[in-house]
């Protein structure tokens, strides 16, 4: 929102004070400033003058050759392509070395005809919106008078963050700002000068039914016998300094007063609306508004319509176009109401149409507001228009109050949040400034809010806390630490696993993290043979055009190693995140975590890539979490190849799969690489039963290694020999390591050769080879009674 | 007597200056010293000295047979000195400068500011909890005191599910449930995942993280939320950084900041980063709502706290100069390979 400081400081004193000074104390203060422009210092040299003679220009059929006297005596040449030229006319001149809107007025030849200065429009100097011709101004303004004598284009702009704002409904006009700098100056604010239209009361009350509870307010006032069509040029420079355009004079003043006041108003014309209804409707309604645009009325939108229930406005966004102001309007009717701030939300979503008035109402406004709008504005509008006749008393329907919030705090407890001790009279003086009022009592504090905070902002003490220290300034406060008990903090298992992991991924096997969406691609899935399903899915998913919730982890790394395989030969990726594949018996997410690796390689065969998934699950289970996990049957998730994948399991509890990518999706991903993936339940992980810790002890005695060629059915798992391996009973330390497999041999009449590698050390003694032998025998003889023999 | 010893002696000194290598000083001590040698043997001399000169010959004896060994022990270092030598020039020079096998793992980004971020909370007796992606209407609304006609419960803002829940679109849908897991005093950060039904530009992400924190003890004042903040971000930024409070507006907290920090990168004097202002707006935080506490079982009048929000993704930008935060979520390889692990 645009603030003018010329504005401001018709309210409130700021001499002496640099516009530096009161940009930073209202920013630290008050609301976050986006900018600050000096307006108007760009326009020089600009005076008043009169055209003394119009010629036609003879090379051009829109220019004209015009003098004009600009104050200096002597007549000045100079060309002009405004319509609306005419001898006698006052309009605004710059001089030749002067300069508007930063360009600099130097003498020119336009088409063939010299030229010594500029006749200006309003739009070129920044102060009215009108584009079409040079500035009018009447015979007050005069000859060779500085523009900036007479008018006060020179401004300072303080652009303030509107989002800052949002708890802020007493801020969205000037007089509301002017209270800030009022309170963080220590300045007085004058009061609103405004027409008592108490001694209209006699007058005929206009016909005002309000027919739902979500209009709070609604005032109503018709004046009649207006003749000024066009605002002063004063009036015109606040509103295109603050970005409103000038329309005419009744359009102008009510965007005056909603700058101002920061109430929103309109104006009807009282000849085609004599008396108002306000509704909510139950259907849809068409309606034709100011901007020449039709729109729809959705059910519960309140709507302004007259006595006979024909709808002349949207409530709170915008008026309709048929009951509004037009060129021939002399009496209006004029509307200063309040709406409940959630009805108007929904509406100008709805709607599609956010309108100033209609992000004020969002804001809460306070209904006080409402009389003393309509009181200023014919205050202005007598002082421009001074034939003006108010033609009803001021009918004021007013629904519903605000509660009046009375806080109870006191010092200390002020004091104790804010970290600052201080006392009684200093937080009265700040709340004081502010428009509180305080009563003292015994120590307690008897806080009243006033009207203007009190529709939501301000109504518990810890409210009051935030006020007196703003004021205060939070700069003053000073930095103190806590006193806290001394006490062990334990970390929560899962998030340290999380990191371990990812750290080990990445140092260690060299892959790479990545993070995804937590949406359900099916269009990608489906490109390349995914089944993913949605449990949960997106309320409005058209909108957002993510359709539901993944299921799995993996899909989402899939999408990710294919946008890169034109780049990369080998892809390790990995990623922990959320999955969405379960409602509980509340119909709540159950939410996992997963850890998904994707490997994708031009080099490295599938088995290679799907042994080193195996490695990583032994690095995590035993490593990170201290615990033996058993490699299951395929998994059935269709993800995987149905015979190289298997299911990650501790007893009975599965942790995940992992294997190579099923063929029909693998080359749809890329044909000329090798996939394995793996997807485990990180959850799962830390609740693993860790393996009791076994250190064996050192020997000092020499140890023997014995190379032993086993042979195996095909069909047996080595998991089967390992697990008999370590069956052997022994008094030496025995430790054993697969060393070589032979599978081609024709002389192994299709078995599989396993040669195991057996370390044996004594605990007390030197072996002797007959311990060996006898060793060696037992050992053969416990092998074979899962059928393995020894290979001659 | 005397003379055979002086005479070995000498021979010996003759012997050694021809020998070059270590076997041939070897073989010298076996002739001078061994079970039969030159020195060895005059011991067995020894019982015909006389008895008065035996003391001196005896010690003349013992003394030669330690000069030969000295003499073959240091001419024996010499030679080892001189080989090792010859074996070190003659050493092929290695090009340490050829590349080496690459660790080509890496960490995201964010992961790696993330972590970073959690060791100071850590160091400052904060435990990590973790939050949820899909959370309660209560637990991302409701419980933080947000009210029920507030914009941001709106359909525009918000994914909600089609099974009542949403996604959670703030940090902050954590907070319930930590106030009422650990007992008084609280100290915990909750990074996370956060949802925003918007559209995505250079700016905006529809999914990005967050890392919020709250304090709750008796007592805590906006000094103690300042002097925290400070410290803590001073760790992060690696250097003394300043501070400021400016008003904001949360539901969750009253009173409610913007945290500005005096800009680490340029220290106030203005760059692209703070875009001349000299301040960084970093931090949203504020005194907790005294609903907030209410919900979280904790009475409002006895305890008070401080929350404060961190932009995750916005850390990560700043420290590795990232311009668009949609290269977060991308997938690009080509940009996640070229982090490592540490920032």
């Amino acid at each position: 929102m645009k603030i003018s400081l010329n504005w401001i400081k018709e309210f409130v004193n700021l001499d002496g004070i640099s516009v530096d000074e009161l940009v930073k104390r209202f920013g630290l203060s008050t609301a976050e400033v986006e900018g600050v422009e000096y307006v108007g210092k760009d326009i020089e040299n600009v005076v008043v003058a009169e055209i003394l003679t119009v010629k036609d220009h003879p090379n051009s059929d829109h220019l004209h050759i015009l003098t004009v006297n600009d104050g200096t005596g002597s007549p000045v040449q100079v060309v002009c392509g405004a319509p609306n030229v005419r001898v006698g006319m006052r309009t605004f001149f710059a001089r030749v070395g002067g300069q508007v809107k930063g360009m600099k007025i130097k003498p020119a030849k336009l088409a063939g005809v010299e030229s010594f200065g500029m006749c200006c429009g309003g739009h070129e100097l920044g102060i009215e919106t009108d584009t079409t011709g040079i500035v009018e101004l009447d015979n007050s303004f005069p000859i060779g008078a500085n523009i900036k004598d007479v008018l006060p284009v020179e401004d300072v702009i303080i652009e303030v963050d509107n989002k800052s704002l949002t708890n802020r409904p007493d801020l969205w006009g000037h007089y509301g700002i002017a209270r800030e700098f009022s309170a963080i100056f220590k300045r007085e604010l004058k009061p609103i000068e405004r027409v008592d239209l108490t001694k209209y009361n006699n007058l005929k009350p206009l016909n005002i039914k309000v027919e739902t509870p979500n209009c709070f307010r609604y005032c109503g006032l018709t004046v009649d016998n207006v003749t000024k069509k066009i605002s002063p040029l004063s009036m015109k420079i606040k509103l295109n300094y603050c970005g409103m355009r000038d329309i005419n004079l009744l359009a102008d003043i009510t965007n005056y007063l909603m700058l101002e006041l920061g109430q929103p108003m309109h104006a009807f014309d009282s000849k085609i609306v004599h008396g108002i209804t306000v509704i909510e409707t139950d259907k849809n309604i068409e309606m034709e508004t100011l901007e020449h645009a039709s729109h729809t009325i959705e059910p519960g939108s309140i709507v302004i319509c007259d006595e006979q229930k024909v709808p002349v406005a949207i409530a709170g966004i915008k008026g309709g176009l048929k009951s509004g102001i037009s060129e021939k309007t002399d009496s209006l009717l004029l509307e200063s109401a309040c709406f409940d701030s959630a009805t108007i939300r929904r509406a100008s979503r709805k709607i599609g149409l956010i309108t100033d008035a209609s992000l004020r109402y969002e804001k809460s406004l306070d209904p006080e507001m409402c009389p003393i709008a309509i009181e200023r504005l014919v205050y202005l509008l007598k002082n421009i228009d001074n034939g003006i006749v108010v033609s009803s008393s001021l009918t004021d329907v007013y629904k519903y109050h605000y509660p009046t919030h009375i806080i109870k705090t006191d010092a200390d407890f002020i004091s104790r949040r804010g970290g600052v001790k201080l006392n009684e009279n200093e937080i009265s003086d700040i709340l004081t400034r502010l428009g509180f009022k305080v009563n003292v009592k015994n120590g307690d504090m008897e806080v009243v809010v006033p009207s203007f905070r009190g529709t939501k902002d301000v109504t518990i003490k810890e409210d009051l806390v935030e006020e007196i220290f703003r004021m205060y300034g939070y700069d003053n406060i000073k930095s103190a630490t806590m006193s806290m008990p001394l006490q062990p903090v334990e970390q929560i298992p899962e998030h340290t696993l999380e990191y371990d992991i990812k750290y080990s991924l990445a140092s260690i096997f060299n892959f790479n993290e990545v993070h995804s969406y937590v949406w359900n691609y099916e269009n990608y899935n489906k490109s390349v043979g995914i089944k993913e399903e949605s449990i949960v899915h997106l309320m409005d998913a058209s909108k957002s055009g993510h359709g539901g919730l993944r299921s799995h982890l993996l899909p989402s790394i899939i999408k990710i190693a294919d946008e890169n395989k034109n780049k990369f030969n080998d892809i390790s990726i990995f990623e922990i995140g959320r999955t969405f594949d379960e409602l509980d018996e509340n119909n709540l997410v159950k939410e996992k975590k997963k850890l998904a690796i994707v490997l994708a390689s031009s080099s490295e065969s599938e088995k290679e890539l799907y042994f080193k998934l195996k490695q990583v699950v032994e690095f995590i289970a035993k490593n990170l979490c201290g615990a033996s996990v058993t490699y299951d049957k395929p998994t059935k998730n269709p993800l995987f190849h149905p015979i190289n994948s298997c299911t990650t399991m501790q007893g009975e509890n599965i942790i995940g799969e992992f294997g190579i990518l099923h063929p029909s999706i693998a080359k749809n991903v890329d044909k000329r690489k090798n996939f394995a993936i793996l997807e485990l339940d990180v959850r799962i992980l830390v609740t693993l039963n860790k393996d009791a810790v076994k250190i064996i002890p050192t020997s000092k005695y020499q140890s023997v290694s014995i190379d032993y060629n086993f042979l195996a059915d095909k069909s047996m798992p080595y998991q089967t020999i390992e697990n008999k391996l370590n069956e052997f009973k022994s008094s030496h330390i025995v430790e054993h390591s697969l060393k070589d497999i032979y599978t081609n041999d024709e002389s192994l009449n299709g078995k599989i050769s396993y040669t195991i590698n057996v370390i044996v050390t004594p605990k007390n003694k030197t072996l002797e080879s007959t311990d060996i032998e006898k060793f060696s025998n037992r050992l053969i003889s416990h092998m074979a009674e899962i059928g393995l023999t020894l290979r001659s | 007597m005397q003379d055979r010893i002086k005479e070995i002696l000498s021979y010996a000194r003759e012997r050694l200056e021809k020998i070059n290598s270590s076997a041939e000083c070897q073989n010298l001590r076996v002739e001078l010293l061994g079970k039969s040698g030159k020195i060895t043997e005059l011991f067995r001399f020894m019982k015909e000295v006389p008895n008065e000169k035996k003391g001196e010959v005896g010690k003349m004896l013992n003394d030669a047979k330690l000069d030969a060994e000295k003499m073959i022990s240091a001419k024996e270092t010499f030679l080892s000195n001189l080989e090792l030598e010859k074996q070190i020039n003659s050493a092929e020079k290695i090009d340490i400068t050829l590349p080496s096998a690459e660790c080509t793992g890496s960490l995201h980004p964010r992961t790696i500011i993330q972590h970073e971020i959690e060791e100071v909370f850590k160091s400052m007796g904060f435990v990590v909890e973790d939050g949820n992606e899909v959370e309660t209407e209560y637990n991302n609304f409701t419980a933080v005191n947000v009210p029920e006609n507030h914009p941001a419960r709106d359909m525009q803002d918000t994914f909600w599910l089609d099974n009542g829940q949403v996604l959670k679109t703030h940090t902050s849908a954590a907070q319930n449930r930590i106030l009422k897991k650990y007992p008084l005093p609280i100290r915990a950060i909750f990074p996370g995942r956060c949802f925003r039904n918007e559209d995505t530009d250079a700016g905006h992400e529809n999914t990005f993280f967050q890392l919020e924190g709250v304090i709750v003890d008796k007592d805590v004042s906006v000094g103690n939320l300042i002097y925290f903040m400070k410290e803590m971000l001073s760790k992060i930024f690696k250097k003394e950084v300043e501070v400021r409070l400016r008003p904001g507006f949360f539901p969750f907290t009253e009173p409610s900041f913007e945290m500005d920090v005096r800009c680490p990168f340029c220290d106030g004097h203005g760059c692209s980063t703070c875009k001349q202002g000299g301040w960084i707006e970093l931090c949203p935080c504020g005194m907790i709502h005294p609903e907030v506490l209410k919900n979280g079982g904790i009475d409002p009048e006895k305890y008070s706290g401080c929350a404060f929000g961190l932009g995750l993704d916005r850390m990560t930008m700043l420290s590795f100069a990232i311009n668009d935060i949609r290269e977060l979520n991308s997938g690009n390889l080509k940009l996640f390979k070229q982090f490592k692990l540490k920032a």
